[in-house]
């Protein structure tokens, strides 16, 4: 058997994952733009580039006397916490199931690699509830069947790019195998990013040949990245401060760079035209002033993380001696209602974080609509609650995958309502009862989110012909239950037929949650409007704030 | 013994909220709790009916307050009543309301023949149940069949209502601040349940047609076809609501619904419950 690559070291293995982070970075916006529906939805190439980081930055961590097996396990559990959107939970089972076949043997042959390739896909397949052909899945499978059927090769380089050349092709072929992909026009983005992060990898060989680049010499006093310490407390800095920074040619790492000077468990996350940026600092002001000078700032949110650790502290205590007092009566005064569940939601906009608070929501994990949360994200949330069970909701279809990863992550018992959308989330949280345990809550809120029927307005980022309905550019477009029902440049003629849609029969309630911007407040005024075209409907509209979404909406 | 009209009497306090064929049986007889606006006080049914109370409890700025009989009130009673009768149930409002129970248990130990039966609800709850003893003393039923009675009625009736607001419940110290929070940004609508003599949420929806049809379900859930089921409603004066639940309720297909009692929920139990609140409460036997 041919030991085609020597024994790898962990510098080796960090150097191989982060030349396959660097070529998805690279090619992460035309990634993001294979999306099938023109929303500013799911951002594939952004997530499955964080993924990866937090990937790099697990093996960065580990020391350099690390085993094989060591190595290969802290790759698997990297990728696992670090799982963002559809696309990075399965990414995440990929890198399991090869990292299982490939910690057997620090040398592995080209018959090893096959066999990793081969095992990877089983193991992707067996994760996902309803395997679809045309995905990354199908792009995996061709690669594999390639690796399996040059097996007996002896030259790593042609073995690497027949590989390669198979995921290409199956990638070209994703549109025939599902139909959304051809009505769309684009090829399958998981796949075509699951290729361009192999061939990063397998060039990142090389690399492996000269001394590694020093990026990701472990650096554990100043760790940055989407790793945050595990507790918050742990932040020698006061101030949790976060940010929507949105402008022009905006450059995260660079400003990542800058940020850095002033504080630790630092998150920029985004592209040119819009960062996320989490940061923990002792001078919030100065963050805020470097920031507003490259652009606009939005959903800012400053939270002194003693004083939140001090509140913990006396809300604790104040259980704990109201435990020893007894049970309080459930009609008992102010501040006696013990919970048996708590609800984390993955919540995008301050209005809408608003909301979720009000109907008892503890804990809310920014994202949702092309932010998507990681699973390490969410087992934090989940591990500062103090109830026995935590009801998960994700809040968005790219979210729902990663939330079902956390159950197995934490101890404790978690129920994940696989709500798609805000709106489904807020009628999930509407039926909350704290002192219910998990299982009942999990029940009543998962037929609420369904008795709930949604829509969105959105402007479409490319023209595109979907549902049958032909979108261009920059116009509105009017989804309901997720499939465009219209598209124009008017956004009251949207409005108009989405309401329509939505108040078919039966139904009582139309929630609005308005956007940021100039649009919103063009759909308030038209949605009065409307209302008096349908006197036995209560329109409740309700400033959310989230990006993207001139207009989220509901009818129950 | 056997307990019959001959025999027995029952005493209920005013928060029973009887209508009025009831308020009006020779073999019934109530005592009442007092509301107070400020300094002047009443005596609920007696001395405030609900048209005036309701427009009252609108215009005060702060809400009123309302007090248990006396023991003495619930001894005066008792007494005169044995003088008809041997036997006296005494059938109060959830003790864990209201010190009723406790004031009608103290003259119970003055007085031969008397039993005080916490009933766990309020209002037309109540009201169904004072309905359904009264058809044993009719009937004429051994004692202990009537005892049995009392404890299956506690142990399986419904009792579901439907506040317009929770302020009432929350600053007449009824429910805590978080549930009273909860949801009022999204004008969320509480179906509340009375369980072991306690409010409790039973289910949380949007908007009314919801909330009526969340009680109606709850019937359906906890009833089977072929057997009646008996149904005591209440209002605090809102009869259009009250008709929409009637409709709902009544017309269920396979179920023999028959409704013993309609009530006006009266001064001490709409100063929780405020204005337009409705309750469906039910047993099947």
């Amino acid at each position: 058997m041919s030991r085609v690559l020597g024994a790898l070291t962990v510098a080796q293995m960090r150097a191989l994952w982060s030349a396959g982070y660097q070529a998805l970075e690279g090619r992460k916006q035309e990634i993001n733009d294979l999306n099938v529906y023109p929303v500013p939805d799911g951002d594939t190439g952004t997530n499955l580039a964080l993924t990866v980081r937090s990937i790099v930055e697990g093996v960065a961590r580990l020391p350099a006397s690390s085993s094989h097996p060591e190595v290969c396990q802290s790759v698997s559990q990297a990728a696992l916490m670090g799982a963002r959107g559809n696309s990075g939970v399965i990414l995440s089972q990929i890198v399991r199931g090869a990292m299982e076949v490939l910690s057997q043997t620090s040398a592995p042959s080209i018959e090893v690699l096959a066999a990793a390739l081969r095992h990877a896909t089983d193991t992707a397949y067996r994760a996902v509830r309803r395997p679809v052909e045309g995905t990354m899945l199908t792009v995996l499978r061709d690669m594999a069947d390639a690796a399996t059927a040059a097996r007996g090769m002896t030259d790593l380089t042609a073995f690497l790019e027949r590989v390669l050349a198979a995921g290409w092709e199956s990638v070209a072929r994703t549109p025939r195998l599902l139909k959304v992909l051809a009505d769309a026009g684009v090829v399958d983005a998981g796949g075509f990013g699951l290729v361009v992060l192999l061939e990063g990898v397998a060039n990142g060989r090389h690399a492996m040949e000269t001394p590694i680049s020093l990026r990701w010499v472990p650096q554990p006093e100043v760790e940055t990245g989407v790793f945050e310490p595990t507790t918050e407390e742990e932040s020698r800095f006061t101030y949790c401060t976060s940010f929507l920074l949105t402008g022009r040619d905006l450059d995260p790492r660079s400003l990542e760079e800058r940020l850095s000077e002033l504080g630790d468990s630092l998150l920029v996350v985004g592209n040119s035209d819009q960062v996320k940026v989490h940061v923990h600092t002792d001078c919030p002001g100065d963050v805020l002033n470097m920031a507003t000078a490259l652009g606009i700032l939005t959903e800012i949110e400053i939270d002194n993380m003693k004083e939140q650790e001090a509140e913990r502290t006396a809300r604790l205590e104040a259980q704990a001696r109201a435990g020893q007092a007894g049970r309080g009566e459930p009609a008992g005064p102010p501040g006696t209602e013990t919970s048996a569940a708590q609800v984390v939601a993955v919540v995008a906009g301050e209005g809408n974080k608003a909301l979720f608070r009000n109907l008892g929501v503890d804990f809310i994990v920014d994202g949702g609509q092309s932010m998507n949360p990681s699973a390490e994200e969410l087992v934090r949330a989940i591990s500062q609650a103090e109830a026995p069970a935590v009801v998960l909701l994700p809040n968005n279809s790219n979210v729902i995958m990663t939330a079902e990863q956390t159950v197995g992550l934490v101890e404790r018992e978690v129920y994940v309502i696989p709500t798609r959308s805000l709106q489904a989330g807020l009628s999930a949280a509407v039926a909350f009862d704290r002192r219910r345990p998990g299982e009942v809550n999990a029940k009543e809120m998962e037929m609420a989110a369904r008795g709930v029927m949604t829509a969105e307005i959105t402007r479409a980022v490319r023209d595109s012909l979907v549902d049958g309905v032909q979108v261009r550019a920059g116009e509105f477009i009017g989804l309901v239950e997720e499939k465009v029902v219209v598209g124009s440049a008017d956004l009251d003629h949207v409005l108009e037929v989405v309401v329509g849609r939505l108040l078919g029969q039966g139904r009582e309630v139309l929630t609005a949650l308005l956007g940021q911007g100039e649009e919103a407040l063009q759909a308030r005024e038209k949605l009065e409007r409307l209302s008096e075209s349908y006197p036995g409907v209560e329109f409740e509209m309700h400033d959310g704030g989230q990006p993207f979404y001139p207009v989220l909406l509901s009818a129950e | 013994m056997i307990i019959n009209r001959d025999t027995t009497a029952i005493v209920v306090d005013s928060t029973a909220d009887l209508p009025e064929h009831l308020a009006n049986d020779p073999n019934i007889s109530m005592v009442p709790l007092t509301v107070y606006f400020g300094e002047e006080a009443y005596l609920d049914w007696v001395e405030l009916k609900p048209e005036e109370f309701y427009q009252r409890l609108k215009a005060t700025p702060s809400l009123p307050r309302t007090s248990q009989p006396s023991a003495g009130a619930f001894l005066e009673r008792y007494k005169a009543l044995r003088e008809r009768f041997e036997r006296i149930y005494s059938v109060h409002l959830s003790s864990k309301f209201s010190g009723t129970c406790a004031s009608a248990e103290v003259a119970q130990s003055q007085v031969d023949g008397v039993r005080v039966v916490d009933s766990e609800l309020a209002t037309g709850g109540i009201a169904l149940f004072v309905d359904r003893l009264l058809d044993r003393l009719d009937r004429g039923t051994p004692e202990e069949e009537f005892e049995a009675y009392i404890e299956r009625f506690r142990r399986e009736k419904i009792f579901y209502f439907l506040p317009t607001t929770l302020d009432y419940l929350y600053k007449g110290g009824r429910i805590g601040r978080a549930s009273h929070l909860v949801g009022t940004m999204l004008n969320v609508k509480p179906v509340l349940a009375i369980e072991g003599g306690v409010i409790d949420v039973y289910r949380k929806v949007r908007g009314l047609s919801q909330a009526l049809q969340v009680m109606r379900d709850g019937l359906v859930e906890n009833t089977v076809p072929g057997k009646t089921t008996y149904v005591g409603y209440a209002h605090a004066l809102n009869e259009p609501v009250l008709a929409q639940l009637r409709e709902l309720v009544e017309s269920i297909p396979d179920r023999d619904i028959q409704v013993r009692t309609v009530s006006i929920v009266g001064s001490v139990i709409g100063t929780y419950v405020g204005p337009g609140a409705v309750s469906l409460s039910f047993i099947q036997e």
